[in-house]
């Protein structure tokens, strides 16, 4: 059958549309495959766990919505929980527990004045199918000269990555976290994510 | 003064952005970033982008611009269709979202259909994907009878293919529930294959008090039928998609009552504009066209391939938009309608002597939604708990039986095939509406009878269990999709037009069905259990139709009956080459029982198109799967 004549009067049409615009690609909160299919594994290999475990850092925030760029995983535990992890995932790893105390790239901004941030814990590392796993135990904050804070303890949330139910470290205590250090950007971010996935009125 | 651009040509260019659509987004954009292609992909549609939080939150309270404003829906004064129940009638336009006509909207913008339905889920069985041949092979010589002008077609491929392709679906919308059909999860045919290879990735949301009932009674004897929770796409937990997008949970365990109008604020429930656009956005190799009107393909006259999609965008220009191969995921009779319009496929023409129609597209159309003249049963629950919560439709909280649905039991002598998926249970209370005294005041009510007339209602001592079974509506060639001599959309072009009613098959199966369901809530002790009048065939032509249409641009095994093929490239009887379209909706199934969604059934093949298309792209080695 042949095509219908192609209609000769395109006209304007002046329709009442609500529309949002269509976000930049830098916009969408997307885990990348590795880190996903990483974090499967973990979370399979780690799901029976006895100590209290729990995904931090970024990819944390990001499977939960929040606009970042993780480009590892992080497991917070306590220092038995280190090493039960490094025994469920002793084919991955890549430097066993021991105590590390390192200081971060980025300053904490108290009174508007900066002060380094150290963190110690009893840390170990892995490659999970060429994404690299820091796992810390009794993970402890040092900020400036004040003392060495209790390490982080926490409930954990819980999303399910691809039906694992996976244990994170809660937005709300990472956002207090980054308030107290000075990071009002990171905490901003979380806020956002937590607005995006809450009831308006509630 | 309206000018025509020609846009840079795409490799695969996608015709509407529903939901079979962005699988074809995220997994053609992604293939060719891990083939090392710069293969673009772009998407066109008529609507425009939702974002849940700015269009949404603050907005879908509007129960007047929702609910009869329709501002969330396909503008009627763009397009419409026409309807009529028989070849010799005239057929008159939808004009209003009203009943009679059309009482459900249509989708508009990204994410289709489904940014206000209901999310209600359930996968399709064997049988469903076999009913002629099952149906000759246990009834030989009955279809004819059952189903006068018969046109029912088995689809290229079983159940059990389709189940990889399901998980897929399933993983990608974050689907809640715990197994299909049972939850020892059994064989789904004589080979032992299960109902599913693997569980639904998120749990089901908390069952309702009359659910707890309904499950404990159908469960036990005389029953002993297999129930489940009911299977939605609401995430009832915060997820994590199998493109890494991240996906809020439902803060209300499934608040979308009323006509499916009522979109959602925290994209908790699934579409392609917040599951799988999102990975295609993030990939780079895709670009989303909004608020762009397709009106025709271009062929080449040679090949007979489609070589460029037109468009108008609002300001009336004139775009085209080359590309090498098309999928074409508009909604319902408009994936029917561009390709009628454009010369693609054969088109289906009747004729009052059944064994003498031809051609393929408008072919078969049913409908998966239950008549409006239909057999229903009800009772009252007393005192078991519960609150109207302002929410449901979804059936979240709600439980299942496939039991009397498909072949699973005799049909000898009954006049019908098939059967129905009984639910009970979703959380009473309508939505939006709900909420307002104003919808639960009468003069009965006031005065001193306010507040318990209230506590009541929230509160509930009574609650009303219902139920509106209904066998499979089946093929005829009586039933099809053609386009309108007399009515045009906004451009000029001809409206889709809808010759429907409701086939036998339906009402004779509502009758037995109801008085099955009228056993079951007896059992659960339910009182004035009462069967409304039972409708006979022919009795009652609807002037009512759907909004689950299906079939009328079906798959299939033969170029003669159906205008896919197994992997929903079209076949074309003027093409010699691999034809360069493939498509993918509800509208595409060739037949099925009567789960709520064929939207669910429509999934795997928005997956078998992707692996088509990669097919034909390079991206994907034939011959890998069968």
């Amino acid at each position: 059958m042949p095509a219908l004549r192609l209609s000769e009067k395109p006209k304007p049409i002046d329709l009442l549309q609500i529309q949002s615009r269509i976000p930049k690609p830098e916009e969408l909160v997307v885990l990348s495959k590795p880190l996903l299919d990483a974090t499967i594994i973990i979370g399979k290999a780690l799901m029976d766990c006895e100590n209290k475990w729990a995904v931090g850092g970024d990819v944390a925030e990001v499977i939960s919505g929040v606009n970042v760029q993780p480009n590892h995983i992080t497991i917070l535990s306590t220092k038995d929980g280190c090493e039960e992890v490094a025994r469920k995932l002793v084919k991955y790893q890549v430097e066993p527990p021991h105590d590390v105390e390192s200081e971060l790239a980025r300053d904490a901004i108290v009174d508007l004045k900066p002060h380094k941030v150290r963190i110690k814990s009893y840390s170990s590392r892995f490659d999970v199918e060429g994404s690299q796993l820091n796992v810390h135990g009794n993970l402890r904050i040092k900020v400036g000269e004040w003392d060495w804070g209790d390490p982080l303890d926490f409930d954990p949330d819980y999303v399910y990555v691809l039906g694992v139910k996976m244990p994170i470290v809660p937005l709300k205590m990472k956002s207090e976290l980054y308030s107290g250090l000075g990071w009002t950007d990171r905490a901003i971010k979380i806020h956002e994510a937590v607005m995006r996935s809450r009831h308006m009125f509630g | 003064m309206p000018t025509t651009i020609t846009e840079p040509a795409a490799d695969v260019v996608i015709l509407g952005v529903g939901y079979m659509s962005g699988v074809i987004a995220a997994e053609l954009s992604i293939a060719s970033l891990n083939n090392n292609k710069n293969y673009k992909v772009v998407a066109i549609t008529k609507g425009p982008y939702w974002d849940y939080v700015n269009d949404f939150s603050t907005t879908k309270y509007d129960e007047w611009g929702v609910g009869l404003g329709r501002k969330y829906d396909s503008p009627l004064p763009l397009q419409s269709t026409t309807i009529r129940n028989t070849p010799y009638q005239f057929a008159l336009p939808v004009r209003r979202y009203t009943m009679p006509i059309q009482y459900h909207a249509l989708g508009h913008g990204v994410g289709g259909a489904a940014q206000h339905y209901g999310g209600t889920m359930g996968r399709q069985g064997p049988w469903g994907y076999q009913m002629l041949l099952q149906t000759n092979t246990r009834y030989p010589g009955t279809i004819d009878t059952i189903n006068p002008h018969n046109d029912l077609e088995d689809w290229p491929l079983q159940y059990y293919q389709y189940e990889p392709y399901y998980v897929q679906w399933e993983n990608a919308h974050g689907l809640c529930g715990n197994y299909n059909g049972s939850i020892d999860n059994p064989g789904s045919d004589a080979s032992g294959y299960p109902w599913m290879s693997q569980n639904y990735k998120l749990p089901p949301h908390p069952l309702t008090s009359a659910a707890q009932l309904f499950q404990s009674t159908v469960s036990s004897a005389p029953f002993n039928y297999h129930p489940f929770p009911h299977v939605n796409a609401l995430a009832s937990q915060p997820y994590v998609n199998s493109y890494g997008v991240p996906v809020n949970p439902c803060v209300y365990d499934g608040y979308c009552g009323g006509p499916c109008d009522y979109a959602c604020e925290t994209g908790a429930k699934a579409n392609a504009a917040y599951r799988t656009i999102p990975a295609a956005m993030k990939s780079g190799n895709f670009t989303l066209v909004v608020n762009s009107f397709i009106f025709r393909l271009d062929t080449d006259p040679t090949s007979g391939l489609v070589t460029a999609a037109r468009y108008y965008d609002p300001q009336g220009n004139v775009h085209i938009q080359p590309g090498t191969v098309f999928f074409n995921g508009m909604w319902g009779y408009n994936m029917i309608r561009i390709m009628l319009l454009s010369g693609v496929g054969a088109p289906y023409v009747w004729n009052s002597d059944p064994t003498l129609v031809s051609g393929t597209v408008g072919r078969g159309l049913t409908n998966g939604y239950s008549p409006f003249k239909g057999t229903n049963v009800s009772g009252t629950l007393s005192n078991i708990g519960g609150n109207a919560y302002p929410a449901g439709n979804a059936g979240g909280g709600s439980v299942d039986i496939y039991d009397l649905m498909d072949d699973n039991f005799d049909h000898t002598g009954l006049g019908f095939i098939g059967g129905s998926q009984i639910g009970v249970g979703g959380y009473p209370g309508g939505g939006p509406g709900n909420i307002t005294f104003a919808g639960g005041v009468s003069s009965a009510s006031m005065g001193p009878q306010f507040k318990p007339s209230q506590k009541d209602k929230y509160l509930q001592t009574k609650t009303i269990v219902s139920a509106t079974p209904f066998a499979p509506d089946l093929p005829t060639k009586d039933n099809y999709v053609d386009l309108d001599p007399h009515y045009a959309d906004i451009y000029g072009d001809p409206l889709a037009r809808l010759t429907y009613d409701w086939t036998q098959n339906m009402y004779i199966g509502a009758t037995y069905l109801a008085n099955k369901v009228k056993d079951i809530f007896t059992k659960m002790g339910a009182s004035n259990v009462t069967v409304s009048s039972t409708v006979s065939p022919g009795a009652a032509h609807n002037d009512w139709w759907g909004h689950h249409l299906r079939g009328g641009c079906r798959i299939g095994t033969a170029p003669a009956s159906s205008v896919w093929d197994k992997w929903n490239q079209c076949w074309s009887p003027t093409v010699k080459t691999p034809f360069n379209i493939f498509g993918a909706g509800e509208i595409t199934n060739t037949s099925g029982d009567t789960v709520p969604s064929g939207t669910h059934v429509a999934g795997p093949q928005s997956y078998r198109a992707a692996e088509g298309i990669k097919q034909y792209l390079g991206l994907m080695t034939p011959g890998l799967v069968p």
